[in-house]
C-alpha cells in the first residue's frame, strides 16, 4: 500500500480508538485500580470471596442465570425452529409478538413481570377465582425468573430462526431418506446444526443475565442479586472499593462465559448476535 | 403423518404460551394507562388522562431521551463508521484485539462500565452533571452495535473488489470511501443507526448511574413512576414508550427483509443468443478513433526485476523481467498459484514488487505510483461494477474523477455504450444485468477513461462456456480495433491461443516461457510448457549409435529437427495427438490395442497402449469406428517429436 492510503486508513480508525481508550479502557483500569484503595487493599477480594452474604449473592445470581439461560434455550430453540419451519396464517403475528419485547429496557420488563404475577396481577385474579388464593411471584425470585425470561426469550429466537433458515433442507432429507425417525432427524441432524447458535446465544443470555441491573432494581426488593449489590454498596454504603470489586468479578464472569463459548461454537460472536 | 400433526400443535401450544407470556403484560399496561381505576377494572371507564399527566410530568425525559438517542446515533456513525471499515480492510492482531472489544456490551454489565466512568470522570462537576456523560455512555455501549452491523455488511460485498475497481479508475481513498464504500454498506449502516437508537432510547443499566435529577431519560423516568406513582400513570407512561419504539422496530424488521429484486423479466436476464446485428462483433471500429491515432497513444510495459514476496514469508513471484511492446496484447497463461495473478496486479499497481523491482510505462516509471494514479484500466474476475450506480455511472465513474464536464461525459458514456451494444441497459442496476452483459460494461468503464494499458484478470472466467466463446470473439476484434496495449490473465490455454499476440506462461512464480502462441504450441522450450499447452504424449526410448529406437525399428536421428544434437543414452519422446497418423500395418512407428474411444462428432478420440510408460492419446476421423482391443499402427511426424 502507498503511503498516503496508509495514512488514510489509520485516520479511519483512530476516532475509535481513541474514544474507546479514555472511555472504557481507562476507567475500566481505573475500577480495578479503585478497588484496591480500601482500608483492606488488595484483600478486599479475599474478604469479597469469605463473607457470606457475597458468595451467596454469587451463587443464586449464577444460578439464577444458568437456569434460565437452559429454559430459554429449550423454548426458544422449539419455538424458533417451528417458525422457521411452517407456514400458517398469523405466523408472522406470532414473530412479531415474539420479538416486540427486544427493545424493551429492564425496568419496563419489571413492570411487566409485576403486570403479570403481582399484586394486581392478572395470574393472581385467575388463581383467586380457580382456587380462592391470589398467587404473587412478583417480588420472588420466581418473578425475577420470569422477567429474566422475558428478556431472553426474545433474543434467543430470533437467533435461532436465523440460524434454522441457514440449515441445509437437504441433509434432513438425506437423513430421512437414510430411514430416520423425526426424532432422529432432530437429534442427529437440527440438534448439532443449531449447537453453535444455541451455544452462542445462551452465552450472550447468560452474560445479560448476570448484569441485568433494570429487571432486579423493579422485581428485587428483598432479593440480593449482583448487580443490586453492587448498586447498594456504591449508592448507600459508599463503600467503592467493594462494589468495584464486585464489579471486576461480575465482568469476569460474564466475559469468561462468553469467551468459553466462543471457543466452543469456534465462531465469532458478530455473526450470532 | 397423525403424529406429525400432534408434534405440529405441541409446537404450536408452546409457542402461543410463549406469545401470551410475552404479549398479555403489554396489553395490560395499555389497558391500565387508559383506564379511569385499574383497582376497579376497565367498567370505572376509560380516559386519556393518565397519558395527559404523564406528558406534563415527563414531558422532558422523553425530549432527553431523543437528543441522547441522536446524538449518539450520529457520534456512533461518525466514529464507527470507518472503524468498521478499518477492521474489515486490515486483518491484522491489533484488529482482532478490536474485534475483542466489540463483545464488550454484551461482556461488561452496563452496570460496571457506568461505576468505572464515575469514578474515573466524576470528579469533574459540570460533566458529571450533564447529559455529555450518560451520552459518553451511551455510546461506549451501543458503539459496537453499530460497528458489528457495519461489519457484516462489508464482509457479505466484495468490498475488495470494489475498491480496487474503483482505485483503477482513478478513485482516490475518501472518494472510494464515500461514493463506493459508504453507499454499497448502507443496508449494515441503517440496520445499525435503528439499533443504535432503539437501544440508546431504552437504556436503563448506565443511565440509571449516570443520570442526576435534571438529566432524567425516559427509562430512568419510568423506574421513577413505577416506584413512585399510581399503576395508571406508570402504564400511561409505558404506553408512551411503546409508541415511541413501535415505528423503530418496524423499520428494523422492514430493512431485515430480504429485498426483492426490482421486477425484470427472467428472460431478459439470460443471455440471449446474438441478434443478427450482433453477429458482427460488438465492438464497432468506426465509433471509435482513428486506429493509428490509438496506436500513439498506447504505451510499453516493463517489468524489471519484479518478485513479490507477501508478508506471511510466502514467495507468489521470483523476480522477473517482462518486456510487451505499445498495442500488444500479452496473454499471461498459467496453472492457479503460478504467479499470473500477482504479475497482472504489479502492473496495475494494485501490489508493491519486491525491492528492487521496477514497473515502467514506456519511459516512465511507475513503480511508486498507486493504481489509481496510473491510467490503466482493468477487468476484473469478479467484475468489481459498482451495486450503488447503474449502467451509465458505473461508465461514467473513472471519467467524473478526471474531471470531465458533463457533456463530455455523456458523450463518452453514449460511445461506449454503442460500441458494446448496451445502449438499452443505460439505466439498469447491475443486478439487472446477466453476466454477459456485466462483462460489457466492465469492459467500457475500463476502456472509457482511454487508458495507457488495459489489464484482464480472467474476465471470462466466471461465464458459461458459449457465452465465453462469443465473447472471446469480441474483445479479440475489441482489442485489434482499439489498438491498446493489453494484457490479459488465463487459465484457459484456448482463450490464450485465440487473444494473444504474445503468450506467456508461468509456473511457480518464474516465466517458463514467452512467445508467439504458435512458437509456444509449436517449439515449447519445456516440459512444464508443452505438457500444459495442448496435449502431450510420451513414449520411452533409446538413442544409440545417432540412431533412434523405435518399436518398428532404427531411424537415424539425422533430419529429425528436435533430436539432431541428443546424445547418447535412454530418452523420452514427446508428441502431439495430431502429429500421429494411424497407418496400414507395417508402415507405422508404433503398434498398439486401442483402450478406449470416445466420439466426438468431427473426430474420434483414442486412447492406445503401446507398451510404454504411459498410454497414449491420438485422434482420427470421425467417421472410422473402433472397437476396444482393435490393434493399430501409428505413424508419428517426425519433425514434431519433441524431447527435453
Amino acid at each position: 500500500m502507498h503511503g498516503r492510503n496508509r495514512f488514510y486508513l489509520v485516520a479511519t480508525i483512530m476516532p475509535a480508538v481513541t474514544f474507546f481508550v479514555a472511555f472504557f479502557v481507562l476507567p475500566m483500569a481505573r475500577l480495578a485500580v479503585e478497588s484496591t484503595f480500601g482500608p483492606e487493599g488488595i484483600g478486599i477480594y479475599l474478604k469479597m470471596l469469605t463473607t457470606q452474604r457475597y458468595l451467596e449473592t454469587l451463587f443464586w445470581t449464577v444460578l439464577l442465570s444458568f437456569g434460565v439461560t437452559l429454559v430459554t434455550l429449550v423454548i426458544s430453540g422449539i419455538s424458533g425452529v417451528f417458525l422457521q419451519r411452517n407456514d400458517f396464517p398469523g405466523k408472522s403475528i406470532l414473530v412479531a409478538m415474539l420479538t416486540f419485547p427486544l427493545a424493551f429496557p429492564g425496568v419496563v420488563v419489571g413492570f411487566m413481570i409485576i403486570l403479570l404475577v403481582g399484586r394486581q396481577g392478572i395470574v393472581g385474579d385467575i388463581s383467586r377465582a380457580i382456587t380462592g388464593e391470589k398467587l404473587v411471584l412478583a417480588y420472588s425470585m420466581m418473578g425475577l425468573s420470569l422477567g429474566y425470561l422475558y428478556f431472553s426469550i426474545p433474543r434467543v429466537v430470533t437467533t435461532v430462526m436465523a440460524a434454522a433458515e441457514k440449515i441445509d433442507l437437504s441433509l434432513e432429507e438425506a437423513a430421512r431418506s437414510l430411514g430416520a425417525s423425526t426424532w432422529d432427524v432432530v437429534k442427529d441432524v437440527l440438534i448439532p446444526a443449531l449447537t453453535p447458535g444455541l451455544i452462542s446465544s445462551g452465552a450472550i443470555c447468560f452474560a445479560t443475565s448476570m448484569g441485568a441491573f433494570g429487571t432486579a432494581f423493579t422485581l428485587a426488593t428483598d432479593i440480593d442479586v449482583l448487580p443490586i449489590v453492587i448498586y447498594t454498596e456504591f449508592t448507600l454504603s459508599a463503600n467503592i472499593a467493594m462494589a468495584s470489586a464486585l464489579s471486576i468479578l461480575l465482568g469476569l464472569i460474564t466475559w469468561g462465559a462468553l469467551t468459553l463459548a466462543r471457543t466452543a461454537a469456534g465462531e465469532s460472536l458478530a455473526a450470532a448476535a | 403423518m397423525k403424529k406429525r400433526a400432534h408434534l405440529f400443535y405441541a409446537q404450536l401450544g408452546l409457542t402461543l404460551l410463549t406469545c401470551l407470556f410475552l404479549v398479555v403484560p403489554v396489553v395490560q399496561s395499555i389497558l391500565a394507562g387508559v383506564t379511569k381505576n385499574y383497582f376497579r377494572g376497565v367498567k370505572s371507564g376509560l380516559t386519556l388522562k393518565w397519558i395527559f399527566k404523564v406528558w406534563e410530568l415527563y414531558r422532558d425525559t422523553i425530549f432527553t431521551s431523543i437528543f441522547i438517542g441522536v446524538a449518539c446515533l450520529a457520534i456512533t456513525l461518525i466514529i464507527g463508521v470507518p472503524a468498521a471499515y478499518f477492521m474489515v480492510k486490515k486483518k491484522s492482531r491489533f484488529t482482532r484485539l478490536m474485534e475483542e472489544f466489540l463483545v464488550i456490551p454484551l461482556a461488561i454489565p452496563g452496570l460496571a462500565i457506568a461505576l468505572a466512568i464515575l469514578i474515573s470522570y466524576g470528579q469533574f462537576t459540570s460533566f458529571r452533571k450533564s447529559w455529555i456523560i450518560i451520552l459518553i455512555g451511551h455510546v461506549v455501549f451501543t458503539l459496537p452495535f453499530m460497528i458489528r452491523s457495519v461489519i457484516a455488511i462489508m464482509s457479505a460485498i466484495n468490498l475488495k473488489d470494489l475498491e480496487e475497481g474503483a482505485a483503477s479508475l482513478g478513485g482516490e481513498f475518501w472518494n472510494r470511501f464515500f461514493h463506493i464504500i459508504i453507499p454499497n454498506s448502507m443496508p449494515g449502516i441503517l440496520a445499525g443507526s435503528l439499533m443504535v437508537f432503539t437501544l440508546s432510547i431504552g437504556e436503563f443499566n448506565l443511565t440509571w448511574m449516570l443520570h442526576t435529577p435534571f438529566t432524567k431519560t425516559l427509562p430512568v423516568g419510568l423506574a421513577d413512576s413505577y416506584a413512585s406513582m399510581r399503576l395508571e400513570i406508570g402504564s400511561a407512561y409505558t404506553i408512551v414508550f411503546f409508541f415511541m419504539i413501535i415505528p423503530l422496530l418496524l423499520a428494523m424488521q422492514w430493512i431485515a427483509k430480504p429485498k426483492k429484486s426490482t421486477a425484470i423479466n427472467a428472460d431478459e436476464l439470460k443471455d440471449m443468443p446474438m441478434k443478427p446485428q450482433q453477429t458482427k462483433p460488438a465492438a464497432n471500429p468506426s465509433v471509435n478513433a482513428p486506429k493509428a491515432n490509438r496506436k500513439k497513444d498506447s504505451t510499453s510495459i516493463h517489468l524489471r526485476n519484479c518478485g513479490k514476496t507477501f508478508p506471511d514469508g510466502s514467495r507468489a513471484l521470483e523476480p522477473i523481467d517482462l518486456d510487451i511492446d505499445p498495442g500488444q496484447t500479452v496473454v499471461i497463461l498459467g496453472p492457479s498459484g503460478c504467479g499470473k495473478t500477482t504479475t497482472l496486479r504489479i502492473i496495475a499497481g494494485l501490489e508493491n514488487p519486491d525491492e528492487g523491482g521496477k514497473v515502467l510505462f514506456g519511459d516512465d516509471d511507475v513503480t511508486d505510483i498507486p493504481i489509481e494514479k496510473r491510467n490503466v484500466g482493468m477487468v476484473f474476475q469478479s467484475y468489481a461494477l459498482f451495486p450503488n450506480m447503474n449502467v451509465a455511472e458505473n461508465i461514467a465513474y473513472g471519467l467524473k474523477i478526471r474531471g470531465d464536464s458533463k457533456e463530455k461525459r455523456e458523450g463518452r458514456v453514449n460511445e461506449m455504450l454503442s460500441m458494446m451494444q448496451l445502449e438499452e441497459f443505460k439505466n439498469r442496476k447491475i443486478d439487472q444485468l446477466s453476466g454477459g452483459q456485466r462483462q460489457r460494461v466492465a469492459l467500457a468503464r475500463a476502456i472509457a477513461v482511454r487508458p495507457r494499458v488495459l489489464l484482464l484478470d480472467e474476465p471470462l472466467t466466471a461465464l458459461d462456456a458459449k457465452l465465453r466463446d462469443s465473447l472471446r470473439i469480441e474483445i479479440d476484434m475489441l482489442l485489434k480495433s482499439v489498438g491498446i496495449t493489453a494484457v490479459y490473465v488465463t487459465h484457459d490455454q484456448g482463450e490464450a491461443m485465440a487473444l494473444g499476440d504474445k503468450i506467456v506462461v508461468m509456473d511457480h512464480g518464474r516465466i517458463a516461457m514467452s512467445g508467439s502462441p504458435r512458437d509456444v504450441y509449436f517449439n515449447p522450450e519445456n516440459h512444464f510448457v508443452a505438457d500444459f499447452i495442448g496435449t502431450l504424449n510420451t513414449i520411452e526410448s533409446e538413442v544409440k549409435d545417432r540412431m533412434l529406437t523405435l518399436p518398428s525399428g532404427k531411424i537415424p536421428l539425422n533430419g529429425i529437427k528436435h533430436l539432431e544434437s541428443k546424445t547418447e543414452g535412454p530418452v523420452k519422446l514427446f508428441f502431439r495427438p495430431e502429429h500421429t497418423k494411424i497407418v496400414d500395418p507395417g508402415l507405422g512407428h508404433l503398434k498398439g490395442n486401442v483402450v478406449s474411444s470416445f466420439f466426438m462428432g468431427d473426430k474420434t478420440s483414442l486412447v492406445v497402449d503401446v507398451q510404454s510408460a504411459e498410454l497414449i492419446k491420438i485422434e482420427a476421423q470421425g467417421i472410422q469406428k473402433f472397437t476396444n482391443g482393435d490393434r493399430i499402427e501409428l505413424k508419428l511426424d517426425l519433425n514434431h517429436l519433441f524431447t527435453f
